[in-house]
């Protein structure tokens, strides 16, 4: 998915320039991989489709000599495509894994290495999950409004991704451990199976 | 910021037969909670979290390694100060409810007040632990008329009317859904910075850590931290507590 569709829907809740956008996008959807860059391409894209607009400009901060920065807007054709968007089908983005790979192509005396790397998979999910606080400004406890349930239910679903591959990395590493085990065990007899 | 350590375990490691086979649940695991914290622990089932929660909590005793309450070794202390230490200083959220279905939930919690307050003391603290945990209107009702999500608030509230410093939760968001999941480990961090307890919980859903100060991971007796993060202390500072100033 392109970052055009969330920029879209992020500019219809409230405009905002592009850095702001760019702090939205992450904050909202930080785990998806959204380059910040990719916000000012699709602001391009949007604006060149006629599907955003500008609504003025906000002063360049503190230095003075720093550009005004654009405001932008949706326009009627942008909510109209955003609407047609949130009526369409949701794909299933396709699974491309570089671990996967290398478990499905190595050989016993990868063992050792591939269980090192679900150690530190399992450590940079955990780091993940624990970049995914809570977003900024919510207060705690039991949340009321639409818009603050639907930022937990997806964050939620995130959050769930990565326990599902938690689980499967630990799952992964005890059938290693003991394969690696059985190995060890058949060479030092000189079985050899490689 | 020693002094503000409310249980520290330091190589822990704990073992069950189950007939003949001997599986080791925690092996050589190092955690410690500090005041003002909130810290869960996440595992697949049979991971050993409730292992873990009992052993932080003294409510059993590890192998080997050492378990420390504000720096006091609980594997050399008297049977007696331990039972004094569980009921002053350890609050263990029991789940299981009160063992009489004719109890009150202002009674219920008052019940571990009992043995140094009068009733009318008792209950009226009771009614401020459940007021302050959100489920003040539960006080006349019973525990089979209370909803999952009371259940588990009322359990919190049993076991924070002594005050203590440190609480230990096993699962408390068992069978709640999003939103009342949020309202409990919402409850749970503001208790631990507002209260200045140490609180420690195991989950098994991941989505219930996002409240949490600091997070693990136990598997194969092991726990692993987020990589890039600090090491414990120092974690603390990381994501400090809010609305009290830490002790010098």
């Amino acid at each position: 998915m392109s970052a055009k569709n969330a920029v879209l829907g992020l500019v219809i809740e409230r405009p905002g320039y592009g850095y702001d956008l760019a702090r939205r996008l992450e904050e909202r959807f930080g785990s998806s991989g959204f380059a910040p860059t990719g916000v000012y391409s699709a602001l391009d894209q949007l604006s060149s489709e006629e599907l955003v607009r500008s609504a003025g400009a906000r002063p360049g901060s503190a230095n003075e000599r720093a550009a005004p920065r654009t405001i932008y807007e949706a326009t009627p054709k942008g909510i109209d495509r955003f609407e047609g968007w949130m009526l369409g089908d949701s794909s299933l983005a396709p699974v491309r894994d570089e671990l996967y790979m290398k478990i499905a192509l190595s050989r016993p005396h990868n063992l050792s290495r591939l269980i090192e790397l679900t150690q530190t998979q399992e450590q940079d999910c955990l780091a993940l999950l624990h970049q995914l606080r809570e977003p900024t400004g919510r207060p705690q406890g039991r949340p009321k409004a639409w818009s603050e349930v639907a930022v937990l239910l997806v964050r939620d679903a995130e959050i769930k991704q990565l326990q599902a591959r938690i689980e499967w990395l630990q799952k992964a590493r005890t059938i290693m451990h003991k394969l690696k085990e059985v190995h060890q065990h058949g060479t030092a007899r000189g079985d050899g199976t490689a | 910021m020693s002094s503000q350590v409310r249980i520290a375990l330091e190589k822990v490691s704990k073992s069950y037969w189950r007939g003949p086979h001997e599986t080791t649940v925690l092996k050589e695991i190092s955690l410690s909670v500090y005041a003002g914290e909130c810290v869960a622990v996440w595992g697949q089932r049979g991971s050993g979290k409730t292992t873990l929660l009992k052993v932080a909590a003294g409510l059993e005793a590890p192998e080997s390694g050492t378990v420390r309450f504000k720096e006091q070794d609980l594997g050399v202390m008297s049977r007696a100060a331990l039972v004094r230490l569980l009921r002053e200083e350890i609050g263990w959220a029991r789940r299981a409810g009160p063992e009489s279905d004719e109890l009150e939930m202002l009674d219920y919690v008052a019940l571990p007040l009992l043995k140094r307050q009068t009733l009318r003391r008792a209950r009226r603290r009771s009614a401020a632990a459940l007021s302050r945990v959100g489920v003040g209107e539960c006080s006349k009702g019973r525990w089979e008329d209370l909803t999952d999500g009371e259940r588990t608030l009322v359990s919190i509230a049993h076991a924070m009317v002594r005050q203590p410093s440190l609480l230990v939760v096993d699962d408390p968001t068992a069978n709640l859904d999003v939103l009342q999941r949020e309202e409990v480990m919402g409850l749970l961090r503001s208790t631990a910075e507002q209260d200045w307890l140490g609180v420690l919980i195991t989950v098994p859903d991941m989505p219930s850590m996002v409240h949490a100060h600091r997070i693990g991971s136990l598997s194969d007796g092991h726990l692993l931290v987020p990589s890039g993060t600090l090491p414990e202390r120092d974690n603390v500072v990381e994501f400090p507590a809010r609305g009290r100033a830490a002790p010098g």
